[in-house]
């Protein structure tokens, strides 16, 4: 029970405890209240709520992109920011966020031009991918040379997903990477995301509002409610891989959605 | 013809030497007009403004010159802009890493900025003497301030979420500096460039007033002496075009520098 999560092996993502608060003008905001979570390794695991619950906070936090008020995050039994040093965390943001001054390819090499250090130090689980094999498999190998502003929304999307894949890191942060997309673009962009997973088994934890995008993705579902930001319950995905189209057709996944989303509903109103 | 009466912009149209034409007849037309004023006004003045062949025969008649003073003027406004520029860059740089530099700088650099520069001219001949010095210094620093607001803004101006990138990768400053700041700073630092470009030529000219018997100022100065209309007015027309030489040369780099 009261083990270090360093001894825990096969979990890439241990949270104890974890407390956040935000001042703003003297008034205070209780953001995350007693996190506790594991993220198995090699899993896709996704946080899904509402708004304001706390799922950016919680993942900049797990990026140590945010410092907590108390409790301990644990990536592969080390600090976010000894993780953060070797590579080891892919950050996907919310908008493509490439820079438009370097082609698509240049963008998906991105990780390897910054933080030299960290590729002559050894011990790293990082491996890093060739970026042409993954624009291919993002359908983007015609648009390598190409320079942002001549994308689509989608495909720069895409090509910040392949920048977070080639840098190799075991795991991989996501926060609503869709959301601004079109409804077309995001089901396509769910389904390559899926295929590629799939193909590179990588520890994700993505942030989602959509429960079919989450039931559609994951492994685990971790279902928060505001107010304080906290875990009311993980859902298991016990859904069979590969998944395609086809999956969200069947009653398995309309009844899955529905469960995640009657679950966050209890969640919520026992909260209020 | 078409090209010319149409008002519905086709994209078609837009390269075609129609178009062009139509592009140009307007301000063709001003200038000509313009120019019919002047002599008019020259003709019915004579102590206002010379007619335009009495420069144009004034130029043409000591070209070397005309040109020594534009070359004399021109490396005190070339130099003192780099000077300038590269400080006030330099200090941006500074100025974005540490917040005391920030309170530091600005105060005084806004106090540069709002001092009268043909009152620090003079007091700059008296320091530096006849030499080329206080020339240099004064477009120093007349397009330091500029410069120094833009390109702290401009390498302020990252996009966050780029940062986030950047952040959990564990990317160092020089990194984030050099593959982040600078590539996003670069739209601002022109602008900055455009407004430096622009006052370097005045700063120049303005500093010749005083110190120096050589240079488009110095020049002016003298002609105003002599009441030499043509002079004067050749010099004033020649440190315009001068200055838009250099603001073209300013875009021209941009274009190339900035092509996403
Ligand atoms: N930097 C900050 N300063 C002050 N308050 C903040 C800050 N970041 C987040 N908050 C607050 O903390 C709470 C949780 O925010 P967070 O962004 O984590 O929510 P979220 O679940 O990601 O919401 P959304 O689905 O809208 O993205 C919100 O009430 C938000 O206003
Ligand atoms: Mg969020």
């Amino acid at each position: 029970m009261t083990t270090s999560p360093a001894d825990r092996h096969g979990i890439a993502v241990a949270v104890r405890g974890v407390e956040k608060h935000f001042t703003t003008r003297g008034s205070s905001l209780h953001a995350l209240s007693g996190i506790d979570l594991d993220v198995p390794e090699g899993r896709f695991v996704t946080l899904f709520g509402p708004s304001g619950c706390g799922k950016s906070t919680l993942l900049r936090i797990l990026a140590g992109l945010e410092a907590s008020d108390a409790g301990e995050v644990e990536l592969y039994g080390q600090p976010p920011a000894a993780a953060s040093a070797r590579k080891e965390i892919a950050w996907i943001p919310q908008t493509p966020a490439l820079l438009p001054w370097r082609t698509v390819r240049e963008n998906a090499r991105l990780s390897a031009d910054v933080n030299r250090t960290a590729d002559r130090l050894g011990g790293s689980q990082r491996v890093p991918l060739d970026p042409d094999e993954l624009l291919a498999a993002l359908g983007l190998e015609a648009f390598a040379d190409a320079r942002p502003d001549q994308l689509s929304g989608g495909m720069r999307q895409r090509a910040s997903i392949a920048r977070g894949f080639a840098q190799g890191a075991p795991l991989m942060l996501m926060d609503e990477p869709f959301s601004a997309l079109d409804e077309l673009s995001r089901e396509a962009a769910q389904l390559t995301l899926v295929e590629l997973w799939e193909r590179y088994r990588k520890t994700v934890v993505f942030v989602t509002h959509s429960a079919a995008e989450a039931v559609l993705l994951s492994d685990q579902v971790v279902v928060m409610t505001p107010r304080p930001g906290r875990i009311h319950a993980v859902v298991d995905i016990d859904l069979p891989r590969p998944r395609s189209s086809r999956l969200e057709e069947t009653d398995e996944f309309a009844a899955l959605v529905t469960h995640v989303k009657h679950t966050l509903r209890s969640g919520w109103q026992a909260a209020e | 013809m078409s090209a010319l009466t149409t008002t519905t912009p086709r994209r078609a149209d837009r390269t075609s030497t129609g178009r062009r034409l139509g592009e140009l007849a307007a301000p063709l037309v001003f200038f000509v007009l313009l120019a019919l004023a002047w002599q008019w006004t020259a003709y019915h003045n004579r102590s206002l403004i010379p007619p335009i062949q009495a420069m144009v025969t004034d130029l043409s008649s000591r070209p070397d010159y005309y040109l020594a003073q534009l070359w004399e003027t021109l490396q005190s406004a070339l130099i003192g802009l780099v000077i300038g520029v590269s400080i006030a860059f330099a200090l941006a740089v500074g100025i974005v890493h540490v917040r005391a530099l920030r309170t530091a700088v600005m105060p005084v650099a806004l106090l540069i900025n709002v001092t009268p520069i043909v009152a620090i001219s003079p007091a700059l001949i008296v320091a530096f003497g006849f030499t080329r010095t206080p020339h240099i210094i004064v477009v120093a620093i007349v397009v330091f301030f500029p410069m120094l607001i833009n390109a702290t803004v401009g390498l302020s101006s990252v996009d966050p979420q780029a940062m986030d990138v950047f952040r959990t990768l564990s990317a160092t400053k020089g990194d984030v500096l050099l593959r982040l700041r600078l590539p996003s700073s670069l739209p601002f630092v022109f602008a900055g460039l455009r407004l430096s470009a622009s006052t370097a030529m005045l700063g120049a000219i303005i500093s010749e007033f005083t110190g120096t018997s050589k240079g488009m100022g110095a020049s002016i100065m003298l002609a105003t002496s002599y009441l030499n209309l043509a002079q004067m007015w050749s010099m004033i027309f020649l440190s315009a075009l001068t200055s838009l030489a250099l603001l073209g040369l300013v875009a021209v780099a941009e274009r190339m520098v900035i092509r996403w």
